[in-house]
């Protein structure tokens, strides 16, 4: 009797290891890991999930994969920032840039059958604009988009936008097919596009792997890598890391910097690319709420207050590079001196405040959010208060604080931004209806740039927005600590160069390794 | 039977409503500006403003609530603000993925818990010993601290599991065991550890019985004794606490597969609640309360069929 018993556990035991080693059999060739040798599967690991694979409902940055595998743009955004043919093989502008002619490619075909016709891109371009995509508002100043012909676009704005062309090559110019417009319901879960690969809507479970096989009709063989492109969602740190040390994936997109040497450690490779920086947006330029940062020598002040390079090692582990502009490297306007323009220095800092009529310090009231390190409030509020500036912290919950810091509620915030190429940053931070200027702060200088760039040529534009960079640098609009690297990983067998305008990799810039 | 099933049915439907109201409650207090969150930092006022008109988010709770239960009534849970999928359809795609987690922890949990617990309760001694030491070391050892572990050994440095992602059952059954595996075992180490400790008690209590020596002394085996009269005995609080556990595994699965990156409900009602996308949420609450309430339906029909006291009251 107890050897029956002996022998039912003995057997219960075999019988679950040989389980688990067809399991280990079967695991090893699920997921895709391995072999992405010319023609294989391309797995990636991203963190956020598309919303719908509306293109009128879409969103580039973290999303832009899941859209650009099945969507093609009008143009084409180089990693560097240029703008090229894609779906449009020429274009220009008339003489005062508010019309934009667009000629299309005559030899592209949808998965379903239709053509590419000026049609067809004014339609898509129309629900964009009419759409509740976060974007939609790029096009609020167009007057109208007309198809004169089969092969030509015309978009007619009330002012120039020195942006429309790198909104075309983003979310606001994916062209999904003609017929499938027709049906809105069914384009937000089976995207009809001309692109690359094909959403493979049996094997893909939303929100977690979207699987994606190729096209074989596909107008540019010549980026397809892959036979086919995985997708998952792995939302959790931890997740990701375990995913790239189990080899589960090619490439896997990092939150954050903090497991760099371990990633590195598993054999992979990790590529970044400075996006974003972090800083105090000094948003109450004007005084309404608080008087003293109204004074630019008080805003001086606080820029002298930092010790850049101290804060990047502690809060970043020296993944980034110190600066105090806010205009990305990868433009015009980025001037290296800038970088260093405020320097360490304490002792200038509580000169100016005395200067502007507060040697005894001040406060001043700035929100805390759980998103950013606790670590990052506790070193700013001890850097400002060493030159006599009181920090008075109030926490807001994670749901209310973008909100409470447009609406506005405060005159200042630590926050991280992207640093978006120039006409993009200017409406995002500078101009007096910017989003990130809820103080609607206007500066007659600063606007006569704004005009000079929008009405500008490119020579012009490039010259001019160098001088409002370095005039919102002096006037201390804001003051930045340091730009911070955005890292990806990627196995052995995958080559990947990134983009310097968008956090996520274009999928034609995945390659295997030969 | 029937009126005891009905009674139960009754105050359930009554939990999941007052449960209902205080999650919606919750929810519209916790959640800041929902439209903001959906649309990210780079939209506009104005567009933030028209979301927020558009899903109804400018009305005063009672009415968002009494619109809500309205539709939730016939069925219509509504469809996600985030991603505008039918609440109902993603609900059923991820319940298969956890139940088919939680389930087998279930399962495993009762069948090892019943084995160490009358292993360690017959033979006591060394083994007995060497039961409750495992029993402690799993119940002071949380349980993603347990998954971690297993990942790190059996996936990353052996490779015989799959570290993060889920295969259904339908498309490979080795594919999927070799997904579901690792986050069992994770889920039953603490219900193991209580449960065979109830066990063993359970079963040492029987043995001592007089009505377990009649029945040695008319000649029935120790083992017919043991599995066939003292078990049924021992099942009825052991059945009680795998009830507690398996609403305590719900719970733990959240963690579970946040760690595996399982598409489930666990992972779903996080995000769901961490961005406010309260037609997912409050779904949710409702497919937790029903499973709740039909778990502890499925187990007190159990214990009245082991044990026909329990059938009176």
């Amino acid at each position: 009797m107890i050897r029956w018993k002996k022998a039912a556990a003995a057997a219960a035991i075999a019988v679950t290891t040989a389980l688990a080693v067809t399991a280990c059999a079967g695991g090893g060739t699920d997921g895709g890991g391995g072999d992405s040798a010319t023609g294989g599967t391309l797995t990636l690991g991203g963190f956020l999930a598309p919303t719908t694979f509306d293109p009128a409902g879409s969103e580039w940055g973290n999303r832009s994969p899941f859209y650009q595998s099945v969507y093609d743009t009008l143009l084409l955004g180089t990693p560097d920032g240029e703008i090229e043919p894609w779906l449009a093989s020429e274009w220009s502008y008339n003489e005062d840039n508010t019309v934009l002619t667009l000629t299309l490619r005559d030899d592209v075909t949808f998965t379903d059958g239709s053509k590419l016709t000026a049609d067809v891109v004014v339609a898509n371009l129309q629900r964009f604009k009419d759409g509740t995509a976060p974007s939609a508002g790029n096009f609020a100043q167009v007057t109208s988009f007309e198809a004169p012909d089969e092969s030509t676009v015309v978009i007619t704005m009330e002012a120039p936008n020195p942006a429309m062309l790198s909104y075309l090559s983003r979310e606001p110019g994916l062209i999904a097919s003609g017929e499938a417009l027709d049906n809105p319901d069914d384009l937000a879960t089976t995207p009809v596009g001309s692109g690359p690969y094909v959403l493979d809507t049996a094997a893909t479970v939303t929100g977690t792997t979207y699987v994606y096989t190729k096209n074989a009709d596909y107008w540019n063989p010549d980026v397809q890598h892959y036979d086919g492109i995985t997708i998952n969602i792995l939302s959790d740190p931890t997740a990701a890391l375990n995913a790239i040390k189990a080899g589960e994936a090619n490439g896997v997109k990092l939150a954050n910097n903090d497991a760099l040497t371990e990633v590195e450690g598993a054999g992979w490779t990790v590529s970044a690319v400075e996006l974003d920086f972090q800083g105090i947006l000094l948003l109450d330029r004007a005084g309404s709420m608080d008087p003293a940062l109204g004074d630019v020598k008080v805003r001086q002040a606080i820029n002298y207050a930092f010790d850049r390079a101290g804060l990047l090692t502690a809060l970043q582990a020296d993944h980034g590079t110190v600066t105090t502009q806010v205009f990305p490297t990868s433009s015009d306007a980025y001037d290296p001196e800038l970088d260093s323009y405020y320097d360490y220095d304490p002792e200038k800092a509580k000169e100016l405040l005395a200067e502007a009529g507060y040697p005894d310090g001040l406060e001043i009231s700035m929100p805390t959010v759980s998103v950013l390190s606790p670590a990052s409030y506790a070193l700013v509020a001890q850097q400002l208060a060493d030159v006599g500036i009181t920090v008075k912290a109030t926490d807001v919950p994670i749901g209310n604080f973008i909100a409470d810091l447009l609406a506005p509620k405060y005159p200042a915030s630590l926050m991280s931004l992207e640093q978006n190429p120039d006409w993009q940053l200017i409406n995002f931070m500078i101009a007096p209806n910017a989003i990130f200027n809820p103080f609607k702060y206007q500066d007659p200088q600063v606007d006569e740039y704004i005009q000079q760039i929008q009405f500008g040529d490119e020579a012009t534009q490039a010259s001019v927005v160098r001088e409002l960079n370095t005039y919102i640098v002096e006037q201390a609009w804001f003051a930045p600590f340091y730009r911070i690297e955005g890292s990806f990983a990627t196995d052995a067998n995958t080559n990947v160069v990134l983009s310097t305008t968008n956090a996520y990799p274009a999928i034609y810039e995945f390659t295997p390794k030969q | 039977m029937l009126t005891f099933i009905l009674r139960r049915v009754l105050s359930g439907v009554i939990l999941i409503l007052v449960i209902t109201i205080i999650a919606y409650t919750l929810l519209y207090l916790g959640s800041g500006n929902i439209a903001r969150t959906i649309l990210g930092q780079n939209a506009s006022e104005e567009l933030v403003a028209q979301k927020a008109a558009e899903l109804g988010l400018d009305r005063p709770l009672i009415i968002q609530f009494l619109d809500w239960a309205g539709s939730a009534i016939t069925g219509d849970l509504g469809r996600s603000w985030f991603n505008g999928q039918l609440v109902s359809v993603q609900l059923a795609s991820r319940l298969s993925v956890t139940l088919s987690i939680v389930i087998g922890a279930i399962v495993i949990t009762a069948i090892v818990s019943t084995i160490l617990g009358i292993l360690a309760a017959r033979r006591g001694g060394a083994v007995d010993g060497t039961v409750q030491f495992i029993s402690i070391v799993g119940f002071a050892i949380p349980g993603f601290l347990i998954a971690l572990f297993l990942v790190l050994i059996f996936a990353i440095n052996l490779h015989w599991f799959k570290a993060t992602g889920y295969i259904p059952i339908t498309t490979s059954f080795t594919g999927w065991l070799s997904s579901v595996t690792l986050p069992i075992i994770a889920l039953s180490i603490g219900g193991i550890a209580t449960i065979s400790q109830q066990v063993r008690g359970s079963v040492l209590d029987g043995l001592s019985r007089d009505y377990v020596r009649t029945l040695r002394s008319r000649g029935l085996s120790s083992n017919r004794v043991v599995y066939k009269h003292v078990l049924r005995n021992a099942g009825g609080p052991a059945l009680a606490l795998l009830a507690v556990s398996f609403v305590g595994m719900i719970g733990g699965a959240v963690i579970v597969e946040q760690i595996f990156a399982l598409p489930g409900i666990g992972s779903l009602t996080v995000t769901a609640t961490a961005a406010g996308d309260i037609p997912v949420v409050m779904g949710l609450v409702i497919v937790y309360a029903v499973i709740a309430v039909v778990v502890n339906l499925l187990i007190d029909l159990a214990q009245a069929a082991l044990n026909p006291k329990v059938r009176l009251s």
